[in-house]
């Protein structure tokens, strides 16, 4: 027994230090790409943390109407960066890979933890990428709920970083010292290229680039300016029924009928004194607004349009709504449908730019973007601008 | 991976219970929320990235390594090095919409996956070798002057200016 336990020792002993003869697999490169990482991951953390609040708001969060474009960016940013930590995490990965094979395992209770952590770090970095990649693709090749998995995936790896950023402290520290001499001082052996080093930024040159690559060719799906670039982006905020995308069809949300049906009514209900019923007609003849506003989606894609069509508040005052109400959107969809409703917060509700849309850039709303009726309103994600709004809840 | 230095932190004891606790939220949450059928998947798929990446991917990137530095020439490591690793990364981030795989969720959805990603993808591998090329023949014209540099016999101190 005790001979095969040395055996064993003695191989996986070789495979460290005997199979990965490439001076990439070092501390500094490990440092560096784990520092980058742990910003980006950071970053994919917050905004992703902050796009949940927006759509299942705790009690203690009301999300702000202002700026009208910040979930453009939060979410712009948290797809964008997850795109960029996929180069980065494969090339720290392979940097640490030898120490897979390392033996003994561990030589301490702190570094049996530390190396414990490592598996929800790197499952749940693989699969929150791999994830977030399937999801802007609208490709779920699996049968639990995207989001939720996401969502506690992530706190889950954010813990593991959280533990090996602790475990990496020191040795990080160390590795990112500059090891320059001052300008001017004469040349110091330091100061002199091996061809190690010369190595080592050829990689991360590797790594850092195609980061960029990567952000180059598929953030003009939220980048206007550089969607012709976009060519490996899964949508370009140009292309679509109108000239920009659409995440649910109406044929997909099964209200083609009920939409185009000349009984079509906007209810008003709830805490209310006059509760309204309007028509299609009646909708038309009240005063209009336009604003410009983006639709930005989970999805990473965002596009801004031209909306016209009347102010929730207004609709508020008409129907004698007490002054700071919330409501409760509800669309043609059948109920039980994701999404089918949405809740506008009392600053939205009361957002001058919060408007129930008529038309876009001018014309109709085409029914696969929400015709007659839509919700468009500042700084609110994609999925909660509901579609085919049949209904007002006042609260 | 060494902890050895780092057991007697301060810094690694107190990132361990704030990690450490965020950590259990996190599979607490996913206990509670995924249960059954889909919880099953849910650790098929976390568990089975990591086997796929450790089993495959990793050992795979190795041998392609290990057959850069058996039969690429010396100068040219590094850039093929890079071509390959970058294309490796457009393949992986386009493979859902060359396959259209968005589509058989969205049907009727023109805006999904809209463009021919069959010239897409080309387009940027042929981006990315271009840059690669490039890149090798700026370092290539680098190291010529410099190794022409070093032929030449250094001034006399009476040519200095």
């Amino acid at each position: 027994m005790r001979a095969r336990v040395n055996k064993l020792d003695a191989r996986l002993h070789s495979v460290e230090h005997g199979v990965f003869t490439s001076d990439l697999h070092d501390e500094r490169n490990a440092a560096l790409l784990g520092t980058a990482l742990g910003v980006t991951f950071t970053i994919c953390f917050v905004t992703g943390l902050y796009s949940h609040y927006a759509q299942h708001p705790p009690s203690w969060f009301l999300l702000p109407s202002r700026p009208a474009g910040l979930y453009r960016v939060t979410q712009g940013l948290h797809v964008a960066t997850g795109l960029a930590s996929i180069p980065l995490l494969l090339a720290k990965l392979w940097t640490v890979y030898p120490k897979l094979f390392q033996w003994p395992a561990f030589n301490s209770v702190a570094h049996a933890l530390e190396r414990i952590a490592i598996f929800p770090l790197v499952a749940g970095s693989l699969f929150l990428v791999f994830t977030g990649l399937a999801n802007i693709n609208l490709w779920y090749p699996w049968k639990f709920y995207f989001p939720v998995a996401h969502y506690w995936a992530a706190w889950t790896t954010i813990g593991a970083l959280i533990v090996h950023i602790g475990a990496k402290w020191t040795v990080t520290r160390q590795q990112l010292r500059p090891t320059r001499s001052t300008p001017g001082a004469p040349k110091s052996a330091a100061d002199v290229l091996t061809a190690r080093d010369l190595d080592r930024r050829r990689f991360l040159a590797t790594v850092f680039g195609t980061s960029a690559l990567v952000t180059l060719f598929t953030v003009g799906q939220t980048v206007r300016s550089l969607r012709k670039l976009a060519l490996l982006a899964p949508r370009r905020p140009d292309i679509g029924v109108q000239g920009f995308p659409v995440n649910q069809t109406a044929g997909m949300a099964g209200v083609m009928h009920a939409a185009a049906s000349p009984h079509y009514r906007l209810v008003v209900t709830g805490n209310v004194r006059n509760p309204l019923s309007l028509t299609l007609d009646d909708l038309r003849a009240l005063p209009q607004r336009s604003a410009t506003l983006p639709i930005a989606c989970v999805e990473g894609w965002s596009t801004s349009q031209q909306w016209t069509g009347i102010p929730v508040r207004d609709l508020l005052r008409m129907a004698v709504a007490p002054p700071h109400a919330s409501v409760h959107v509800m669309s043609l969809e059948a109920p039980q449908r994701l999404y089918s409703t949405s809740e506008l917060n009392h600053w939205q509700a009361h957002d001058a730019d919060t408007l129930l849309a008529l038309r876009v850039n001018g014309q109709d709303l085409a029914l696969d973007h929400g015709y007659p009726l839509r919700l468009i309103g500042p700084d609110r994600p994609g999925v909660m601008q509901t579609k085919w709004v049949t209904q007002l809840v006042v609260r | 991976m060494n902890g050895e230095h780092e057991t007697t932190s301060v810094v690694f004891w107190s990132l361990l219970a704030v990690g450490g606790a965020l950590t259990i939220y996190g599979l607490h949450g996913l206990l509670n929320a995924l249960g059954g059928i889909t919880g099953h998947q849910f650790l098929e798929w976390f568990v089975g990235a990591d086997i796929a990446h450790d089993a495959l991917v990793a050992p795979a990137a190795c041998v392609v390594g290990f057959a850069i530095a058996r039969l690429v020439p010396a100068p040219a490591r590094a850039h093929v090095r890079a071509g390959i690793f970058a294309s490796a990364i457009v393949v992986a981030i386009a493979w859902a919409p060359l396959h259209a795989y968005g589509h058989a969720n969205a049907a009727g959805n023109s805006s999904v996956e809209p463009l021919n990603y069959a010239t897409a993808v080309p387009t940027v591998l042929v981006a990315v070798w271009a840059l690669t090329a490039g890149w090798f023949a700026v370092t290539a014209f680098r190291r010529r002057n410099q190794s022409r540099g070093a032929e030449q016999p250094a001034p006399r101190p009476d040519q200095r200016a």
